[in-house]
């Protein structure tokens, strides 16, 4: 092992230190954090002073997915644990898995039993669970001890009749209790869709998680990018490799290229699942604009007009017309619907066969055109394109079948 | 470790070094499966860790190259799901929600991303798109492990571009082209020859005409492929009628019904594609009803417009008819049916129950043609509240058990 790594290239090595810092999501967001006026400061100014002065809260943090949210919150609570050691205990819940009130009463219960080395019991009830989880906040409370809520995706919990939200929230305000109700989420107006009661007894602090400056984003990649001069990398090739990367970034092409990715995908977490650095090649040893080019072309998304594509691909140079018989077309048929280019009307519709079940078209007529621009003879493109003949003919009032589409193929 | 998703109830069952699944646990809902997937992941890695021999307490934490991929095969049949609209949004979230650097996940499926946008929003997964295989592709496929290459690619040559043209998955060619390749070899003698240009040639004009048919049966599940084998050594005579489009062996159907079952499928057939007001003048033995027809001239422009509601039914497909109906054309045919097998058999004697043999059990045979999907039960009208039903058959099929019934 020890020799392996004494004949690993500094490119090498180079990738596999960008590697796992684009995979660490500590690293990514702590410059971004550093600034006094930044969420991370004041959500842990928040938090603080709730632990310090003894009282309950509730914040939503807010922002498109990728933006950082757990993140920022994941390095505030880091923080906090060590500073205030044996004060605050941690309770996670998901919206996409503890939606359902049991559920989330369980959850809590059990995570409440792993904190503080109480035994769990799977067959609790309900109302055990949220007398538990009362009694819990009262000796919390009058220990002084403070238990974080982290609600995430919660827009989930304010579905339904909001039980775990009133009863989490009532909890705080009745009893003597020390807590802070954190929610995150990528709808930016989930405070709407509480009730009233419970909106209530939400305090209406929101954190905003939006995306960063094009001056920030540039920063930031050449943060992200530069080796640092410290590690087990020679020297020579640490200075060589930033130099090369500080000329990719101030070039122009750079910046349009980095303007049109984020124009789809505007978060930092996007930007960092950008691949171009899986794309340097280890031979030269350097990130190179060429990398950054490919790696965009390669994340623009394969729509459906590349499955048009393909059965394009699929024609002959010569012209032979072939008549094909019914299963061949209805197995092109079906590839069509499997491929999602057309679907079923109504999918309660199992009164009928195949044949006679009324389709529409997924695809817009202008995709259509875009994809069938020569002649071809493959059952899937003729079927296409007869779709295409029969949607331009306004006197059809019928829905098209696969039995038309047969006919008109004919 | 092998992760096993049902629908809702969803099992997890865990696989350890001997390759066998030690235990399964059971959980009906996403928070415990979370958990129990947590629990289990952990102990998969700290095994791979000790056993790579990297368990050192200060590499603990950092990742540090085991990895566990969980790998999700056929991603698009979840769509269909009655709980798709939650299933899929936790599959892809699944990363974030375990918050393990060892744990991948890998989905494959054979539609584009942009088929499974949901309200909900999700990170979207990498996308590493496979493109379509080339012709050149599909060469170099099939000519893997093929004992007589030479052989084999002048078989190619021929065929490979028209079946390319119909489908270019492996699975279906394959299929396609094996028993293809069985016909191009039955003239030869000696299967390791290696064909020069006029055998290529010669073997080309044999297997030519039987390319067209095959085509056509690209998508076809052969049936009973051993009694086809041997028919087709009694028929080789009748090759030169095979050419010409018309297929004595397929006209024959090949499933086995009874015969009441036949009168049956064949009413059912009728009633869905004639409308009922044809029935008088199509059953009525009497004859009566034609003096009463006033014979006008047709003009052309009613004929066409005849043809074209003809065209415009078929189109539409099969109608609904209640059971009453089915039943009475049905008794119809049989009685029909029941005269002309007196009138062969009229040397023996009748027996007693003759028409009622083959009414008896006919609501039997109604619910097991519709188990076989040749009867499709539709709604039931809501003013007379009786079901209808739908035929699912094609004319082809209805003509073939037509010949099959010793009636025509």
């Amino acid at each position: 092992m020890g020799r392996e790594k004494e004949k690993e290239k500094p490119s090498e090595k180079a990738l596999n230190l960008l590697r796992s810092r684009l995979a660490d999501p500590n690293f990514i967001f702590k410059p971004l954090s550093d600034s006094p006026d930044s969420n991370y400061s004041k959500l842990k100014f928040i938090i603080s002073t709730s632990v310090t002065e003894a009282c309950n809260n509730s914040i939503l943090l807010l922002g498109p997915r990728g933006s950082g949210k757990v993140a920022v919150l994941e390095l505030v609570l880091s923080d906090l644990l060590q500073q205030y050691p044996d004060v605050i205990s941690v309770i996670r819940l998901n919206g996409l898995l503890h939606s359902d009130d049991n559920c989330a009463l369980k959850e809590i219960a059990r995570q409440l039993c792993m904190e503080h080395q109480l035994l769990f019991s799977k067959v609790a009830s309900f109302d055990d669970n949220s007398q538990f989880m009362i009694a819990m906040l009262r000796e919390c409370g009058l220990a002084h001890k403070t238990i974080i809520f982290v609600l995430d995706e919660f827009d989930f919990f304010a579905q339904g009749k909001q039980r775990l939200l009133y009863s989490l929230l009532d909890a705080m305000q009745s009893v003597n209790s020390q807590s802070v109700v954190i929610g995150v989420s990528c709808r930016l107006d989930v405070d709407q869709l509480l009730e009233k009661r419970v909106r209530s007894r939400f305090s209406h602090r929101k954190l905003l998680f939006l995306s960063p400056s094009k001056e920030d984003t540039e920063r930031f990649m050449e943060h992200i990018l530069s080796l640092p001069v410290d590690s087990s990398i020679p020297q020579n090739y640490t200075a060589e490799f930033n130099g090369r990367l500080k000329k990719i970034i101030s070039d122009e092409r750079f910046k349009e290229l980095i303007t049109t990715y984020l124009s789809f995908n505007f978060t930092i977490g996007h930007l960092v699942r950008f691949q171009a650095v899986s794309y340097m090649d280890l031979d030269v040893g350097f990130l190179s604009l060429e990398n950054f080019k490919t790696a965009l072309s390669s994340n623009q998304r394969q729509s459906k007009l590349e499955c048009i594509r393909e059965y394009k691909s699929i024609h002959d140079s010569s012209q032979t017309s072939d008549n094909y018989a019914a299963n061949v077309c209805l197995r092109a048929f079906e590839h069509l619907l499997q491929r999602q280019l057309i679907s079923f009307i109504d999918n309660k519709g199992h009164n009928q066969s195949v044949e006679f079940r009324p389709v529409k078209l997924l695809i817009s007529s202008a995709e259509l055109h875009q994809g069938l621009k020569s002649s071809h003879q493959c059952p899937p493109v003729t079927m296409l394109r007869a779709a295409r003949t029969h949607l331009e003919n306004p006197s059809a009032f019928w829905l098209l079948t696969p039995q038309h589409l047969y006919s008109v193929m004919h | 470790m092998v992760v096993l998703l049902q629908g809702k109830p969803v099992l997890l069952s865990r696989k350890d070094s001997g390759h066998s699944y030690s235990s399964v646990k059971r959980c009906e809902r996403p928070s415990d499966f979370v958990n129990y997937l947590r629990q289990a992941l952990e102990g998969v890695i700290s095994n791979l860790k000790e056993n790579s021999g990297k368990s050192n307490s200060k590499m603990s934490g950092c990742p540090d190259g085991t990895m566990v991929y969980l790998v999700f095969d056929n991603l698009e049949r979840v769509r269909d799901w009655d709980k798709c609209s939650t299933i899929l949004p936790f599959l892809f979230n699944l990363y974030d929600i375990l918050k393990m650097p060892e744990v991948g996940l890998i989905f494959i499926s054979n539609t584009s991303p942009d088929t499974y946008y949901l309200n909900v929003g999700y990170v979207e997964p990498v996308p590493l798109y496979f493109p379509n295989y080339t012709e050149d592709d599909l060469r170099h496929i099939f000519m893997v492990n093929q004992a007589n290459r030479k052989l084999y690619a002048a078989f190619l040559d021929v065929v490979l571009r028209p079946f390319s043209r119909v489908t270019r998955r492996v699975d279906e060619l394959a299929a396609a082209l094996s028993s293809l390749f069985e016909k191009y070899c039955e003239p030869l003698s000696d299967k390791q020859v290696v064909p020069n240009e006029e055998m290529k040639r010669k073997l080309f004009s044999q297997i030519r005409p039987h390319i067209a048919s095959a085509l056509n049966e690209t998508f076809h599940v052969q049936s009973q492929p051993l009694l086809r084998a041997e028919t087709n050594k009694e028929t080789k005579k009748t090759n030169s009628s095979r050419v010409s489009g018309y297929l004595e062996d397929s006209d024959k159907i090949d499933f086995h019904m009874s015969t009441s079952a036949k009168y049956l499928l064949i009413s059912a057939f009728l009633a869905s594609r004639n409308p009922a007001t044809l029935d008088a003048s199509l059953f009525d033995s009497t004859g009566v009803s034609d003096s009463r027809k006033r014979k006008r001239k047709a003009s052309e422009k009613s004929m066409e417009q005849k043809e074209m509601a003809e065209q415009e039914l078929l189109m539409k497909g099969p109608g609904t008819f209640p059971l009453e109906r089915l039943l009475a054309i049905f008794q119809c045919i049989t009685s029909l049916a029941e005269d002309s097998l007196d009138e062969e058999e009229s040397h023996e004697p009748t027996t007693e129950g003759g028409s009622r043999g083959l009414m008896s059990d006919v609501l039997l045979q109604l619910s097991s043609l519709c188990n076989a999907n040749f009867i499709i039960k539709g709604g039931s009208c809501p003013l007379e509240g009786s079901t209808r039903y739908r035929t699912a058959v094609s004319e082809d099929i209805a003509l073939k058990v037509i010949f099959s019934t010793s009636v025509l």
